[in-house]
């Protein structure tokens, strides 16, 4: 920290297996019969398989059996929580502990990053082109399958970078960017037309233009806000503008104490993150109690492991500040009137539970919702988008949408298996189809 | 998937790869073959038949497994017999098999007593279209007391005569399965090859004891409170299994279907490096199901691809002409034992491996490093005699390597 620049927020997960280790840890799989741990993955890797590879030393089979299932190997082994997927039930777990599927993931994603990856053979280009908008995890492995099944693929991004919240929003303590870079090399060799800095609000406008089919999946980039007396002080964010500042590489100066309200994955991040910067004491105040919380448990883990301190059950009131500045955070106890809910309307303050916290920051972290309305695309209130279930089909014929926008907010692996689940969508709907005008 | 075709030319007789089956249960009827061929087998060993006469009377348990510290496989014994199973049921299989997979290998094996029994089943199994016959000269238990067996296979006289019956009796290839359980197999191998046999299997299991009962005194598997001994197979007796194999091809030159202890394509590398033109599994399947050969056919493609080797073929005893007599061994060459104080997590089992198993050369110091006192491992050039045995304890891969003896001061 000396010359001013903070180490490199490395973290624990980049620890990947020297290859006698992961033989190791692969050799204790029980190699079950119908194993727990494939039913575990949306993406549809075959996990008892992989981990066979690695045991009889087939390593780049391993990596090369997870990136057809899904084009982020190495990224879901990092960030998936698989505690709660595949390695929830893992037989191995009655006997002592469940195999360490994600390290294992991890090391397979390492033996064959993206730009080593091996393409797929014998891959048959076909004419028609199809738009895939946003670049995130549902994006990529959307514009991954539906290369691979011949179409001319043209993936469109707002931002600078592919990755959507792999570059800009989960922070690089938990994600190494330049891994990500390297992994996502693999996209580009496909041979899938990349453009960036374009912001492709109008899916009926691409079909207009010579497109076949577009897949919209540009994730939820407005954050919502409370509307808290006192949220317009300087020191007042919304995390996910904070977290995609972080992942740009900058080192925002946060003070020494830092209020974050919200209690999902998004708010446990902005909170280590804010530690990472330096800030002594970091607050969490949700509406949920621990078991409540949407955040994984082990991101809640994690935050406590750092230290944040957690006040639940709690919702916020009014944030203080002098001179423009924020100098604090009011709030107070709550229950829920109504058991079940855990909607803000649905808590009711208790008297005489108030509290107050000083503040040189206070971030927002309580959800996000979609930059853009769409044209003619059926949606909610809130602009998220309504989609058949099964084809992914939204009001427009020929446009699909799927992540994000659609879910709410999910998982990177259950935005990859939606993905998945599209290019399929759009490859029946294009050959039922059949050619544009009757002939090829 | 793979860019590099597998597909091996073996005593005439082309398989898609040189992955096959042994003669053992996972052989044992052809609705188990079709399941082993679907998982992507280049070719099955049926199971050993014999008359339909010959009486086949199990016991039970027939197998036990050697445990070491985690692992509960390293080796399997097996008090098994040849096929339960009639001929007149199977061979029907083998004509429906070879039809369904005309492009996989099916071999069977047969075990006989007298000449006119060996060339009646040879005879009938060719017009099965079996594309080869493989004769168990070999089992360790149960036949050899009928005259059977390795009592067979450890006899040059009785392997001649009768590899000889069988050869004569077929058009197609016949192998002869050998025994591990001589002193020198190389002198049976030469017959074979006399006889007209067109190759050998090597090696069949191992003669053992698996082990006893500490509470009931009775050696195991306790067939009601008895035992006898048995064949043992398994990654235990690989080394055993490379080195027949190796001298047979190095010595004999006779085409070897290599068996013993693989389960990796590792390991099917290392039995074509000592010349088995192809190989042959049993105990992994057993342990891990079919689906194993994955690993086998992709792990070689993906090694062949490396080593810019455009065929299995290229491998078949490409490790010979390195494996020489010890008096051929260099008396120059001196090694040391070299440390990687980096990578040493400082457990000492190489100071105690030497103290009590080697030469007294290799000690820990405590060394001052910066604040902390660390356990630094330090050789003693002078005393090392450069046996090896610290690299093969040390439990950090790489940590510790063999290198040239440094040059001695001309002062000393």
């Amino acid at each position: 920290m000396g010359n001013g620049q903070p180490p490199p927020a490395v973290a624990e997960t980049e620890r990947t297996y020297a290859p006698h280790e992961a033989v190791i840890e692969a050799s204790r799989c029980l190699m079950c019969d119908e194993p727990p741990c494939n039913k575990g993955c949306p993406a549809g890797v075959d996990v008892r398989r992989f981990v066979r590879k690695i045991r009889f030393g087939n390593f780049r089979g391993a990596a090369r059996l997870i990136r057809d299932a899904n084009p982020l190997v190495g990224v879901c082994g990092r960030v998936c929580p698989q505690e709660i997927l595949c390695m929830e039930h893992c037989t191995r777990a009655n006997l002592d502990t469940p195999i360490d599927i994600a390290s294992l993931q991890r090391f397979a994603g390492d033996v064959e990053l993206g730009s080593l990856a091996p393409l797929p053979e014998g891959l048959r280009d076909r004419a028609e082109r199809v738009a895939v908008v946003g670049a995130g995890p549902a994006g990529i492995a959307a514009a991954v399958e539906l290369r691979r099944a011949g179409f001319q693929v043209e993936l469109i991004e707002r931002e600078d970078a592919l990755g959507g919240v792999l570059a800009f929003g989960i922070p690089p303590s938990r994600l190494d960017q330049s891994f990500v870079e390297s992994e996502l090399d693999y996209v580009k060799r496909l041979g899938v037309s990349v453009r960036l800095g374009a912001h492709e609000a109008d899916p009926a406008a691409l079909l207009a233009r010579g497109f076949d089919a577009v897949f919209v999946a540009p994730g939820l980039w407005r954050a919502f806000r409370i509307g808290l007396p006192g949220s317009d002080l300087a020191g007042v964010v919304a995390a996910s503008e904070f977290l995609r500042e972080v992942a740009r590489g900058g080192r925002p100066s946060v003070g020494a104490r830092v209020v974050v309200i919200g209690g999902g994955n998004v708010a446990m991040d902005a909170a280590t993150t804010a530690k990472v910067l330096g800030a002594e004491r970091v607050d969490v105040c949700c509406l949920e109690s621990y078991d409540e919380m949407p955040a994984f448990r082990s991101e809640i883990e994690r935050a406590q492991a750092e230290g944040v301190e957690f006040h639940t059950r709690t919702k916020p009131v009014r944030i203080v500040g002098e001179r423009g500045r924020v100098t604090g955070f009011e709030g107070e106890g709550i229950r829920w009137k109504v058991p079940g809910s855990l909607a803000p309307t649905n808590a009711e303050e208790i008297p005489g539970s108030g509290f107050s916290l000083p503040a040189d920051t206070v971030i927002e972290a309580i959800g996000q919702g979609p930059l853009d309305r769409y044209p003619g695309l059926a949606a909610t209130d809130r602009g998220f988008l309504k989609i058949d279930p099964e084809t992914l089909a939204t009001s427009i014929p020929g446009v699909f949408a799927g992540g994000d926008i659609v879910s709410g907010g999910a998982t990177v692996v259950q935005a990859v298996a939606e993905g998945k689940k599209a290019a399929v969508a759009i490859t029946a709907w294009l050959d039922a189809r059949g050619p544009k005008g009757g002939r090829r | 998937m793979s860019r590099v075709s597998l597909a091996v030319d073996f005593c005439g007789v082309r398989f898609p790869n040189p992955f096959i089956l042994a003669a053992a249960p996972p052989t044992d009827s052809a609705e188990m073959i079709a399941r082993g061929f679907d998982a992507g087998w280049g070719g099955a060993v049926v199971k050993t038949l014999g008359l339909e006469h010959v009486e086949v009377n199990l016991v039970s348990p027939m197998m036990d497994g050697l445990k070491y510290e985690d692992k509960n496989l390293i080796g399997l014994e097996n008090i098994d017999l040849i096929s339960n199973r009639k001929l007149n049921e199977v061979l029907p299989e083998v004509t429906d098999l070879k039809k369904r997979y005309p492009d996989r290998v099916v071999i069977v094996s047969m075990m006989a007593g007298t000449e006119a029994e060996w060339k009646e089943i040879a005879r009938r199994v060719e017009a099965s279209g079996a594309d080869m016959i493989e004769c168990s000269f070999s089992c360790p238990h149960g036949m050899p007391e009928r005259g059977m067996g390795s009592a067979v296979g450890q006899d040059a006289g009785l392997t001649y005569e009768r590899a000889k019956w069988v050869a004569e009796a077929v058009k197609i290839p016949v192998l002869i399965k050998l025994t591990p359980n001589v002193t020198d197999m190389r002198p049976i191998a030469r017959k074979v090859k006399e006889a007209g046999a067109a190759g050998v299997t090597c090696i069949n299991t191992v003669k053992g004891l698996i082990g006893f009962d500490l509470d009931t005194f009775a050696p195991r598997p306790d067939v009601y409170g008895q035992s006898t001994l048995g064949g043992y197979s398994g990654p235990a007796i690989k080394p055993i299994a490379l080195r027949f194999v190796a001298e047979i091809a190095k010595d004999v030159g006779v085409p070897v279907s290599g068996v013993g202890g693989i389960v990796t394509w590792q390991d099917s590398v290392e039995f074509m490096l000592a010349g088995a033109g192809t190989v042959q599994v049993c105990t992994a399947v057993m342990r891990y199901g079919y689906d194993i050969v994955e690993e086998l056919i992709e792990g070689l493609s993906l090694y062949l691809e490396d080593k810019c080797l455009g065929s299995p073929a290229d491998l078949v005893g490409r490790g010979l002409p390195k494996l020489v007599a010890h008096e051929a061994l260099s008396r120059e060459w001196k090694v040391v034992s070299r440390i990687d104080e980096e990578r040493c997590v400082g457990c000492g089992g190489c100071a105690v491996a030497c103290r009590d198993g080697g030469h007294q050369s290799l000690c820990f110091s405590e060394e001052r490093r910066g604040s902390d006192l660390e356990r630094v491992p330090v050789v003693d050039d002078e005393k090392c005699i450069g046996c090896g045995f610290c690299r093969s304890v040390c439990p950090v891969a790489g940590c510790i390597t063999m290198v040239e003896r440094p040059a001695v001061e001309l002062a000393k």
